[in-house]
């Protein structure tokens, strides 16, 4: 059975049905990126498989376990929200040894932990710092640092990027592939940009009105009309013969 | 043309802030040491001298100090406890409204509603000796103008901990503490590690600020402890008001040096809060 299997989950608030029998799989030490338009049951479906959202049916299960019942603190999934939602009350160091904290690991464990972590995320020279005197990229990788460091079974990770400007998503984006090699993370990775969910999924899927589609391969993805994918590439190729039809012409 | 309002804005808290304050405190200190008032005839610190030696101004500020601590432990205790069980329901414009009710009544109002409930004469006594509690008024319990200042903590109570509960409600609300609870469970966090870790120690960071403003505010408060507290040991601007309102006049000289004594208390307290905050917000 696959690392994350998760079969006929439902859920409705009141009478608008916001997930719709999801169906997915993901192996272990991937990440499915999962494209879809705001609205569509992304966060909701992030959250139910996180625990702090209760499905009104179906079963999750996580390493050949069924983890449905189970409250959020004892699954080992880390839902990452879409802003950098650091502890504002601690430092960068503080931040990030959270988890290892809870965990009761010592005190020798979690400097050396968290130091080296510090360096995986390029925040030498930050650690001291409360998360009101970082950037938005610093405070989004501390909240990366944050949860990979906990080594959770899946993390979750709702729009990361989207409050960047677009030179600090593709650094966290190049950022993030890098430290999931390292660290082995499997991950669903939700995102309405095409382009992104395109570059940080092994696979990827499409999610509207509540109903979520994986694609075997990523090439059946970008054949799908209702992705978007096949529009984007039309307007980029009209972008790309008016410059060249210009470029002749002068 | 900001710095300019800035400049204005600044020039009218010197005049109406700052000048005053600083003449009145100055013409305290003078005549503290006996060089202006009716009935000093020059320097001496006798004054002083009397007031250290009396261990009355000791003793009214260690009582000061230690009934406005126990009021704002049982106010920003009670408003926590709240705030974490009810944070939902207290959003409740009713509820909230209620609340707000005891931030408009003056203190004085609040020292009198405690006398009519509290005294001797007061409704409790009356109910209990109504279904029997007690047999003779003497039996009820002195609840205010007592030893321990219970009327003075009580009161303090019901005047502070609302206007906790609602700050705390709203820092709740900005500081999307909620959201940082179900972050806290999802890194592996137990229902009450994320009280102790993320919950109470965010509310109190955000506030500490103005917890420690009201507590020197409580330090000086004077209708409640005028009204509700007992002769001696009495809170200290009672005491600086009594002394000053004497009629033997070189007592009004020693009502100056509490009063001095207390603003430079007060101010260091204050210089205090505001460096640390500064050197917080610095340092990191």
């Amino acid at each position: 059975m696959s690392f994350l299997h998760i079969e006929n989950i439902n859920k409705a608030f009141g009478s608008d049905s916001i997930v719709k029998n999801l169906q997915l799989t993901l192996e272990n030490n991937r990440t499915l990126s999962i494209l879809g338009k705001s609205g569509c049951g992304k966060t909701t479906m992030l959250k139910i498989i996180a625990g702090l959202i209760k499905p009104d049916s179906g079963t999750i299960r996580l390493n050949n376990k069924t983890i449905t019942e189970q409250p959020a603190a004892k699954r080992n999934i880390v839902y990452l929200y879409q802003e950098d939602l650091l502890f504002p009350h601690l430092t960068v160091f503080e931040n990030i040894a959270f988890g290892l904290r809870i965990q009761k690991k010592s005190k020798d464990e979690i400097q050396d932990q968290v130091e080296s972590m510090i360096n995986s995320l390029e925040l030498s020279g930050h650690k001291h710092k409360m998360p009101q005197q970082l950037s938005g990229g610093q405070r989004q990788r501390v909240s990366f640092g944050r949860a990979i460091i906990t080594n959770p079974s899946l993390l979750l990770l709702d729009e990361p990027f989207g409050s960047l400007d677009s030179m600090t998503r593709q650094n966290m984006q190049s950022l993030f592939k890098s430290l999931a090699q390292q660290f082995h993370i499997t991950s669903l990775f939700v995102t309405h940009d095409l382009k992104e969910a395109l570059l940080m999924g092994d696979e990827i899927a499409y999610m509207d009105a509540g109903y979520l589609k994986v694609y075997k391969e990523k090439s059946d993805f970008m054949k799908d009309k209702s992705t978007g994918v096949l529009a984007e590439v039309e307007f980029w190729n009209g972008i790309a013969s008016d410059l060249s039809s210009n470029f002749i012409s002068s | 043309m900001r710095t300019k309002y800035q400049n204005i804005g600044l020039l009218f808290f010197a005049v109406l802030g700052i000048i005053p304050f600083a003449l009145s405190f100055i013409y305290a200190l003078l005549y503290s040491l006996g060089l202006v008032g009716v009935a000093n005839s020059g320097f001496t610190i006798e004054h002083w001298q009397e007031i250290l030696e009396s261990g009355e101004f000791i003793k009214s500020f260690g009582f000061s100090a230690f009934m406005a601590l126990i009021a704002m432990v049982f106010s920003v205790g009670i408003a926590l406890w709240l705030t974490l069980l009810f944070h939902k329901k207290i959003q409740h414009k009713t509820i909230s409204f209620l609340l707000y009710l005891p931030l408009a009544l003056p203190g004085v109002v609040s020292a009198f509603f405690a006398v009519q409930i509290l005294s001797k004469s007061g409704y409790f006594s009356r109910w209990f000796y109504q279904i029997g509690w007690i047999k003779d008024i003497q039996e009820f319990p002195d609840l205010i103008n007592d030893d321990f200042g219970f009327g003075i903590i009580l009161t303090f109570v019901s005047v502070v901990m609302p206007f906790f509960l609602l700050l705390f409600i709203g820092v709740f609300k900005t500081e999307r503490i909620a959201e940082l609870e179900s972050l806290a469970a999802s890194l592996g966090s137990r229902p009450n590690q994320i009280i102790r870790r993320i919950t109470i120690p965010l509310l109190l960071h955000k506030t500490w600020p103005l917890i420690a403003l009201y507590y020197i505010f409580l330090l000086g408060a004077y209708e409640i402890p005028l009204i509700l507290g007992q002769e001696s040991p009495q809170m200290l601007s009672v005491l600086i008001v009594r002394e000053l309102k004497q009629f033997d006049l070189t007592k009004i000289s020693e009502g100056y040096v509490v009063a001095v004594i207390y603003t430079v208390l007060v101010t260091i307290m204050t210089l205090f809060l505001f460096l640390r905050r500064k050197s917080i917000r610095i340092d990191g």
